[in-house]
């Protein structure tokens, strides 16, 4: 069963919650405020839901800080549907914005569409951010070898060996051990 | 890996060369007592730092509580329990007073002293001041003692001018202590020389058990036979470290790099991430403090404490 927080902000959310009861959704009420990071974190639902008229930069920040640290899907039902207001959703990573579009028929399709989309987008994140951090690491192993090889007088080979060695032996990888070499010829420098 | 000395400070002269300014630290996590300390300055004779410029010789100061300590309230937050000041002079002039800073938990077992005779005619080095901790015993027999030039770590260290670093110091029995530095749980020794050209000599001991070593890795550099390069003679580490041997096999030229710096400037010198708190559980070495031992106007050695 899906376990939603519905984000209260002043609208009768009456439908809302009628039209999730009868599509067995179970949902928990909050009020929004500045503990609102926290709140979720704490609850950890399976996505989040908003029906407002606009959101504020305040909440917007809010949610770009939730989704650098505890990413979930969010759902936003809004009547403000100005070009500018759509950005800001958009990049604060909300799931689906719905512009007047809070319409009981349709809600079990937005909330399934936008978990949907919600996974993939964590997918080509996760796969972005592995691929950040192997080109990286590429450069900082270069680096390091390049150290050696100054220092030691050490051939590539001999360098990347070496390194791999040194990490082998401290059971990290190969771009950890690469920035222990270079602190520690930093220290030096 | 948590070591004895949690906080380490190079205070330097000013522009007008009449007050001591924050130079450079290293404060581990210390964030609060790192912005408190590095807004100070110190007059000739006032704080732990001028009084180690005025009295031209290593002190130690075992308790912060109503003395002439002046951030007594942030060191009390912080932990902080002793510091150590080692004024560096040439000739009649300082260059630079490192301070170490110490913290008093339970867990550790370590001291520092600071040894010296009384003149021309006094042949024994004798604890003119130390911070023990808990080892109370180990206080009482080291202030009984005297050491002639050659005897103990002190006495090797005064006889040579060179630093002295023992290991293994309950297994080294032709040193005085070793039977009382292994019931206290002291592994490890360090001894620094410190002579202004006077007839008095003075040794800094660091001891320190396995627990909470002095540093992650001390070294001893030293200028080679000709006076060319500096070579590293001797290091230590709690657990081994392949990574900081293969640096060690490195060779050094005046001017070259942070020791190379050391030697042609004789100040000390702290490299690596300063303002990033570190994992001291972590065995990787990021920051460096590079102590020159001078003699005479000469340098005799640099020793460095990795963290």
């Amino acid at each position: 069963m899906l376990n939603l927080l519905i984000v209260e902000s002043g609208i009768d959310n009456t439908a809302l919650e009628n039209a999730l009861a009868d599509d067995n959704v179970e949902t928990v009420k909050v009020q929004y405020a500045p503990s609102f990071i926290a709140q979720v974190k704490d609850m950890r639902p399976d996505a989040i839901i908003f029906n407002l008229e606009t959101p504020s930069d305040e909440l917007l920040a809010d949610l770009f800080m939730l989704n650098r640290q505890c990413p979930l899907p969010v759902i936003m039902f809004a009547t403000d549907g100005s070009s500018a207001t759509i950005h800001k959703a958009m990049q604060a990573e909300v799931s689906a914005f719905e512009v007047n579009g809070l319409d009981a028929d349709r809600l079990h399709g937005i909330i399934h569409v936008a978990l949907a989309r919600f996974k993939h987008q964590q997918v080509l994140k996760n796969a972005l951010q592995e691929a950040r951090t192997q080109l990286e690491d590429r450069k900082q192993i270069d680096r390091a070898k390049a150290i050696l090889i100054n220092t030691q007088n050490f051939t590539e080979n001999e360098a990347y060996h070496t390194l791999r060695k040194l990490a082998m032996d401290r059971n990290i990888t190969l771009g950890q051990m690469a920035r222990n070499v270079i602190a520690m010829a930093e220290l030096l420098k | 890996m948590k070591t004895f000395i949690k906080v380490i400070e190079i205070w330097i002269p000013d522009k007008e060369r009449t007050q001591l300014e924050f130079g450079s630290g290293l404060y581990g996590g210390l964030t609060e007592f790192k912005h408190a300390s590095e807004k100070q300055h110190f007059a000739y004779d006032e704080g732990l730092p001028g009084k180690a410029w005025a009295a031209r010789h290593p002190i130690v100061l075992s308790r912060f509580e109503q003395s002439y300590f002046k951030r007594t309230s942030a060191a009390q937050k912080a932990g902080l329990t002793c510091g150590i000041a080692i004024p560096i002079f040439s000739g009649d002039f300082l260059l630079a007073v490192v301070v170490f800073l110490c913290g008093d938990d339970q867990e550790q077992a370590g001291a520092i002293e600071v040894w010296n005779n009384e003149g021309a005619t006094d042949h024994a080095l004798h604890v003119l001041d130390g911070y023990y901790g808990s080892l109370t015993q180990f206080e009482t027999q080291s202030r009984q003692i005297g050491l002639p030039k050659g005897q103990g770590i002190p006495g090797r260290s005064w006889e040579t001018a060179m630093p002295v670093l023992v290991e293994d110091i309950g297994k080294a029995t032709e040193y005085v202590r070793s039977g009382d530095a292994l019931k206290a749980g002291i592994s490890t020794v360090l001894g620094i020389p410190f002579v202004n050209g006077d007839e008095r000599a003075y040794v800094i001991t660091f001891l320190s058990a396995k627990s909470t070593p002095i540093a992650k890795r001390i070294q001893i550099w030293m200028p080679d036979a000709e006076g060319r390069q500096l070579v590293c003679r001797q290091s230590h580490s709690k657990n081994s470290n392949n990574l900081a041997e293969i640096f060690e096999t490195l060779t050094v030229n005046k001017g070259d790099g942070a020791l190379g710096r050391v030697w042609l400037t004789g100040m000390p010198l702290i490299t690596g991430n300063q303002d990033e708190s570190y994992n001291e559980e972590l065995d990787d070495l990021s920051r460096m403090l590079a102590i020159p031992v001078i003699e005479q106007g000469r340098l005799k050695a640099i020793v460095t404490f990795l963290f």
